[in-house]
């Protein structure tokens, strides 16, 4: 059924789901005894409220990464499900060594950004050898090492690497020269790290459409028989494929811990919820890159408009959640219904 | 008044969507014929079986059955009418006996619903002595040689009384000794009153056993007349509308160098086959070599151990230097091509476009893809080998057989490997289609390149090679030059090596 959602089945199938979640939410607003036009009015306004714009914008950098990491691997049709794991690690990995090494200001967080990379993509790698020795799918493989990775960061910031003084799971401060700088004066989680993201997403887009690597992803991710016919050597691209996955994963932990609060805290990665929703975005757009990048504005838009929502008319952000999940149902429904009626047709035949 | 056909096709009409695949056909079986529906791919030659034996409805016209209209609802009412069909892939219990084949469905019952298997095989054995076989009975179907499955497929449709038999494609996999056998039993069922409806596209067989010929082009019948009164060009010509020169290879190759040798090669086979194992196989520059040999004999696994998608024991050198230890990349790195026989689940990635098809495997530079520079080829080599039904930015999935294979064929083939590997490269595709890549095979030749060309179609080899390696039940048992090469010859090997192996 994943698999599915990839091929041509899919095409055109992203807006008629968009269409019939925001019907879903129409009516849950109803139900809710909510004129669904005021309640979209400020969702929409939640979204570009003056005070409100900055945390879409900020909230964008990890929905994006998140997006990129589980896409890379999709384009081949691997499912690297374990990137809350990754985030996690690449968070806990670059406080660590942040604090650990001397402090030569941002030249030590890069250099911890590069650390956190590391350990993201060789936990993400580890699913190459269980796969092509053990025969685990990457998908059960990435989503069950998540669960140690993210029992590893929690243990590190209660025991090891735990603020002494404050009572809570969580490390240090980051020294304030590591810290990222905002962009402009706008919000200080506005900073250069979406710059660093909105890089790491055109290297994307390049490999994608003008490398070699890029069109064997995506021909592996159609027939994994003709790319082995025509030369592909599949084993070395999954291991690279998951490496560069769990290794974007890990940056974007990194970087939101040189984002306030500049620490890192048990679970204050997970709840967002950045690397479902980067899912959602990567499925929807099928990885491709202008899609995956439209996608990824509106859903950080929704998760951001939401509070407004919640502020203005009372209603619970949870909405904005519904309009996502019912996004992702609609899709596989319809191309579960359009694979139905394809292979009718061709039982006529 | 003449007597009405035992059944009769009038009118009938199906569309699926904007597609017409039967406009009006009219077709008239008579007791007695061997009645041969040949046409090229998409002609409607299935459609109209298909109408026939009840699987779809027609949308316009009807069915009579001795002079009288039927409405076959599906393939039960046909069977219960006498229409039997035996379908290109058989569908048999390979675990059962030949009788429980047979009878399967239409068992013969004792009081009290219990299944009278003595009868059932009596009347089994009965029936096998009729058609004339020696087929044994309690034989295990997954045993038996594909000519004899192909019995039990008939035999199943005359035991429900069928007196219309259609046998879609039934030389596909039979070797031509098989095929001498099953014209025999083909023609005594016709001499008894049955109709035989054989659906085909070899032309020298609809010379050889039909009695009446009907060619269908687009859907449409545009000939039928008796056999005897036509000629295997004509037809082509009826088929394709356009005469057809067909490709041979007339000029003596000077082999010198060794291109590929195969030394004491063994590869493990699927399914429970033991190894499969070739001593000596060489292919020399300018040479086209055959491997000759019915589909499942072992070729295809060969092939794959030569570029490097199996893995083998043994030595695969290539102009003198082994490759049996590289990787599939590096193989087509040092001068191997290869055209598969499964071009849409192997040969191509049909969702992709025609220019993302194109570009796989072309490696220059350091990895950079050029969109612009991919589609600018995929157009060149759309244009220079006129492949329809779409351009570059075309999934290879909207094209037609012909068309894919001809996507293919010109990829590898602008690969200027020195060593080009075709596996039934006609296998499905237009005549037109086969006169093209034949044409191909032989150009690349005779710039001096080599072809090793595997197929079960006798008469390609026989156009086309310059050396023939025969090759049953996993093993090389013929080498035939060009001077001794014959269908007969090689049909010999072929039968010669399976009796000594029956033995």
């Amino acid at each position: 059924m994943l698999a599915k959602l990839r091929g041509p089945l899919a095409d055109g199938a992203a807006l008629p789901a968009l269409l019939a979640a925001f019907a879903v939410g129409a009516i849950v607003l109803a139900i809710g005894g909510i004129d669904p036009i005021t309640g979209y009015s400020a969702l929409i306004n939640g979204v570009f409220e003056e005070t409100n714009l900055p945390y879409v914008v900020a909230a964008l950098a990890p929905v994006l990464g998140m997006a990129v990491s589980f896409a890379i691997p999709f384009r081949m049709q691997e499912f690297n499900l374990g990137g809350d794991g990754q985030l996690v690690i690449g968070g806990i990995t670059g406080a660590g060594v942040a604090l650990a090494l001397p402090d030569w200001g941002l030249l030590t967080f890069a250099l911890a950004a590069l650390a956190a990379a590391l350990a993201g993509g060789l936990l993400a790698a580890i699913s190459a050898p269980l796969l092509l020795r053990g025969r685990v799918p990457v998908i059960i493989s990435t989503l069950l090492l998540g669960f140690p990775a993210v029992s590893l960061a929690s243990y590190l910031a209660r025991y090891p690497l735990a603020d002494e003084g404050s009572g809570t799971p969580q490390t240090e401060r980051l020294p304030v020269d590591m810290r990222l700088p905002s962009l402009g004066d706008w919000s200080p989680y506005v900073n250069t790290g979406l710059i660093v993201i909105l890089l790491v997403f055109v290297a994307y887009w390049v490999v994608d459409a003008r490398t070699t690597t890029g069109l064997d992803l995506r021909v592996v991710g159609a027939n994994p028989r003709f790319g082995r016919y025509a030369g592909v050597n599949v084993p070395s691209l999954l291991t690279l494929s998951l490496a560069a996955s769990g290794a974007i994963a890990g940056l974007v932990g990194a970087l939101l811990v040189a984002a306030p609060p500049y620490r890192f805290i048990d679970g204050a990665l997970t709840v967002p919820g950045y690397t479902f929703t980067g899912v959602t975005v990567a499925m929807l757009s099928r990885g491709r890159p202008a899609a995956l990048f439209a996608a990824a504005l509106l859903f950080t838009a929704l998760q951001v408009g939401g509070t407004g929502m919640e502020r203005d008319v009372g209603v619970p952000r949870q909405l904005t959640a519904i309009i996502q999940a019912s996004v992702v149902i609609t899709f596989v429904v319809i191309v579960a219904a359009r694979s139905r009626r394809a292979r009718a047709k061709a039982g006529l035949r | 008044m003449t007597e009405p056909p035992r059944l009769r096709a009038a009118g009938l009409t199906r569309r699926f969507g904007p597609l017409v695949a039967n406009d009006a056909v009219d077709l008239d079986l008579h007791a007695g014929q061997i009645h041969a529906l040949v046409g090229e791919n998409g002609a409607g030659k299935s459609t109209l079986m298909s109408l026939l034996y009840g699987l779809q409805r027609p949308d316009d016209g009807h069915i009579e059955s001795r002079g009288e209209r039927v409405a076959y609802a599906s393939p039960r009412d046909a069977i219960a009418d006498g229409v039997g069909m035996v379908h290109q892939h058989f569908q048999l219990f390979d675990s059962l006996s030949v009788a429980d084949n047979v009878v399967y469905g239409a068992e013969p019952v004792r009081a009290g619903g219990i299944i009278d298997r003595r009868r059932a095989r009596a009347e089994v054995a009965e029936l096998i002595t009729g058609y004339g076989s020696h087929l044994p009975v309690d034989a295990t179907v997954g045993e038996l040689p594909m000519g004899l499955r192909q019995q039990v497929e008939i035999l199943k449709a005359l035991y429900r009384g069928a007196d219309v038999l259609i046998l879609d494609e039934p030389t596909a996999v039979l070797t031509p000794a098989e095929t001498d056998l099953l014209f025999t039993s083909l023609r005594r069922l016709a001499a008894g009153g049955a109709v035989v409806v054989l659906v085909t596209h070899k032309l020298d067989e609809v010379m050889a056993v039909s009695s009446w010929v009907t060619v269908m082009r687009r859907g449409a019948v545009v000939a039928s007349l008796p056999t005897a009164e036509t000629s295997a060009a004509a037809l082509a010509e009826a088929m394709t509308g356009r005469s057809i020169v067909p490709v041979t290879n007339e000029s003596e190759t000077a082999a010198t160098e060794t291109v590929l040798t195969l030394t004491d090669l063994r590869v493990t086979a699927d399914g429970a086959r033991t190894e499969i194992r070739v001593e000596e196989l060489t292919v020399c520059r300018g040479e086209i070599v055959g491997i000759a040999g019915v589909t499942g004999n072992g070729q295809s696994e060969v092939v794959q151990a030569v570029v490097g998608l199996r893995p083998c024991r043994g030595a695969v050198s290539l102009n003198g230097v082994r490759v049996d230890g590289l990787d599939v990349r590096r193989r087509r790195g040092a001068g191997i091509a290869y055209v598969p026989e499964d071009r849409r689940g192997v040969g191509t990635a049909p969702q992709l476009s025609i220019a993302d098809n194109v570009a796989v495997g072309q490696r220059r530079g350091f990895g950079w893809l050029s969109p612009r520079r991919s589609g600018a080829a995929a157009h060149r080599l759309i244009e220079r080998h006129d492949v329809r039904g779409g351009g570059p930015g075309t999934p290879v999935a909207a094209l037609s057989g012909g068309n894919a294979q001809k996507v293919v064929i010109a990829r590898e083939l602008g690969h200027d490997a020195d060593l080009l590997i075709a596996e039934n490269p006609t296998q499905g595709v237009d005549i037109g289609a086969i006169e093209y890549i034949h044409g191909e095979l032989l150009a690349y030749r005779n710039r001096g390149r080599s072809v090793l060309l595997v197929s079960n179609e006798l008469t390609e080899l026989c156009a086309l090679a310059d050396r023939v390696y025969v090759m049953v039940d996993g093993r090389v048992v013929a080498e035939i030059p060009r001077s001794g090469m014959s269908e007969q010859s090689i049909g010999a090997a072929m039968t010669n090596a399976g009796d000594r192996h029956a033995g």
